[in-house]
């Protein structure tokens, strides 16, 4: 089970009502899924069950639904609301139709906001060119007529920082459409804060 | 010597070596064949495919083409991918179309690596294979016309080497690649049987470390043309960026498609350049011990970037290119701020240097 429970050092984030884009498809349905402009989709039959709960590098997430509509959220300056806390990392499973870096809003209790960078790079045949930790790298990527072999489509664990120390109310997304979110998780400050050194 | 296409005087088979794959996720077909060769002639790939820099556009020049670049020279995409290297190249077709392999089996019997123009649509390793009309480019390095095979080579995903039949070859080097819904950007050019011959003279620090004062030559030719990008045939330097942008969205505000559709093929020459020369300045500059060489060679990459959400913002705004107007204009600016740092990361890594 995923653990986002108040005790638990990360806290899953619902990006179900923000999805607008069909990234994953059944071998069977290649044709429903449009990744990119090609219309390339992610094998579902090499990814995580539907709504499972998984762990990449330690980092929970909860994949999305898949096969029911929208799967991701295509970057089109989503605002996601969050209750408010003290948080770290925010961490996405993501992709990127080729190399891109954009900004993430960091929006904070007290009316401050800080853009953060957040860096994805490409899903297919790609290396992890950011220094994303691989969640999964399919061994076929489907195409609208076809399962094609020998081309991987690569999912990553991104992190972007939360650097300052207020309470976090949400995180708006980029507006570039070349980046999907499918999955995010906050990660609670680990240390509380404390006063001067005596 | 006349020779009949059904009945070609074949010689015996000639020994392939397969040249070397060289790939990077921002290039195209164009940057992975050239390599290809380079790499043959001795070259190392990077560093000649990321001594240069420069933005050019060439208005009513774009095809519609995975290889598509704006050659200062024109007809020399050689000389005008590689402006720090003796490197030329030209394009040519076959003299005799009863024999269309004639130049290609002398080429195959001198041991010459030649680059083909073919359509994906007929060649089995492609993922467009039977489906998709696409304008590609590979290498082919062999020619069994007695068992009637082509060996060739193709880095980009899915890798291959290999043996094709020779009718899937001539079938893909032939092809009409007529327009496909399916393929706005690379479809509805014809194939027409080209073929790109590469000629290298001196390495010109082409081998793998070019060296600080070489590379600051280049330098500063490249941030001269962003001053002064010279007579050039289209929009050039960073006031021709500047142009190139305003008229893009300007042109999709009013609706033009073929404003959007350009921007793809277009965009990916650009974005693989930048890509390149920021790799190599980001590699010499950690084997130099140099920060702001390696910095300098981070924001071009940035650069690279940058042109990411341009091309796929077009490339998703086809159907209504005046809706997509607001966010080219604002990914446009990102881009020529990228242009901005990164050229002043260069002038200052040139003090280092």
């Amino acid at each position: 089970m995923i653990d986002t429970s108040a005790g638990s050092a990360y806290r899953a984030v619902d990006m179900a009502p923000y999805a607008n884009n069909v990234g994953i498809s059944a071998a069977g349905h290649t044709s429903r899924g449009a990744f990119n402009v090609w219309g390339n989709s992610f094998p579902a039959e090499h990814l995580p069950e539907s709504g499972a709960p998984v762990s990449v590098g330690g980092v929970p997430f909860r994949f999305p639904r898949v096969g029911v509509g929208d799967d991701n959220a295509r970057c089109d300056g989503q605002f996601i609301a969050v209750e408010a806390g003290r948080f770290d990392w925010l961490h996405l499973l993501t992709a990127s139709e080729r190399r891109a870096e954009d900004a993430v809003e960091m929006h904070f209790a007290d009316g401050s906001v800080d853009p953060e960078w957040l860096r994805v790079s490409d899903f297919w045949a790609a290396p992890a060119w950011f220094g994303e930790t691989t969640a999964f790298a399919t061994p076929t990527m489907h195409y609208p007529h076809h399962v094609q072999r020998g081309v991987s489509a690569m999912l990553w664990s991104q992190r972007v920082p939360v650097t300052r120390r207020a309470d976090l109310s949400g995180f708006r997304l980029p507006r570039n459409a070349a980046v999907h979110v499918f999955a995010a998780t906050l990660q609670r400050t680990a240390v509380p804060e404390a006063g001067h050194d005596q | 010597m006349t020779s009949d296409f059904a009945t070609p005087a074949v010689t015996d088979p000639v020994p392939t070596e397969a040249p070397v794959l060289w790939y990077r996720d921002p290039i195209s077909c164009l940057q992975s064949t050239f390599a290809s060769v380079l790499a043959r002639a001795g070259m190392n790939p990077l560093v000649a495919l990321g001594a240069g820099w420069e933005f050019l556009y060439i208005p009513n020049d774009v095809r519609s083409e995975e290889f598509y670049y704006p050659c200062r020279h024109e007809g020399d995409l050689g000389r005008s991918l590689f402006p720090h290297h003796d490197v030329s190249s030209s394009w040519w077709c076959p003299a005799d179309p009863d024999d269309p392999l004639r130049e290609l089996r002398e080429a195959m019997a001198e041991r010459r690596l030649v680059i083909a123009a073919v359509d994906n649509f007929f060649l089995p390793f492609r993922p467009a294979f039977g489906d998709v009309h696409a304008a590609h480019l590979l290498v082919v390095h062999g020619l069994d016309e007695r068992r009637g095979l082509v060996h060739v080579s193709d880095a980009m995903p899915p890798a291959f080497q290999g043996p094709i039949p020779l009718d899937d070859f001539l079938n893909s080097w032939g092809s009409a690649n007529p327009q496909d819904r399916q393929d706005a950007f690379f479809s509805d050019s014809e194939i027409s049987r080209r073929c790109l011959s590469v000629s290298v003279g001196s390495l010109r620090g082409g081998g793998a470390d070019p060296g600080p004062e070489r590379l600051a030559g280049w330098l500063r030719a490249n941030l001269e043309r962003f001053e002064d990008p010279g007579t050039v045939a289209g929009l050039g330097g960073l006031a021709g960026l500047d142009g190139f942008l305003r008229e893009s969205t300007f042109r999709a505000r009013a609706g033009e498609v073929r404003a959007l559709q350009e921007l793809y093929p277009f965009g990916w020459g650009m974005q693989a350049q930048a890509a390149l020369h920021g790799e190599l300045l980001r590699d010499r500059g950690a084997a130099w011990r140099s920060p702001a060489l390696a910095g300098a060679g981070r924001a071009v990459e940035s650069v690279a970037h940058a042109w990411t959400p341009l091309r796929i913002t077009a490339a998703h705004g086809l159907d209504d290119p005046a809706a997509a107007a607001d966010d080219l204009r604002r990914h446009a600016g990102v881009l020529r701020w990228r242009h901005t740092e990164a050229v002043e990361s260069v002038q200052r890594a040139l003090d280092e240097l």
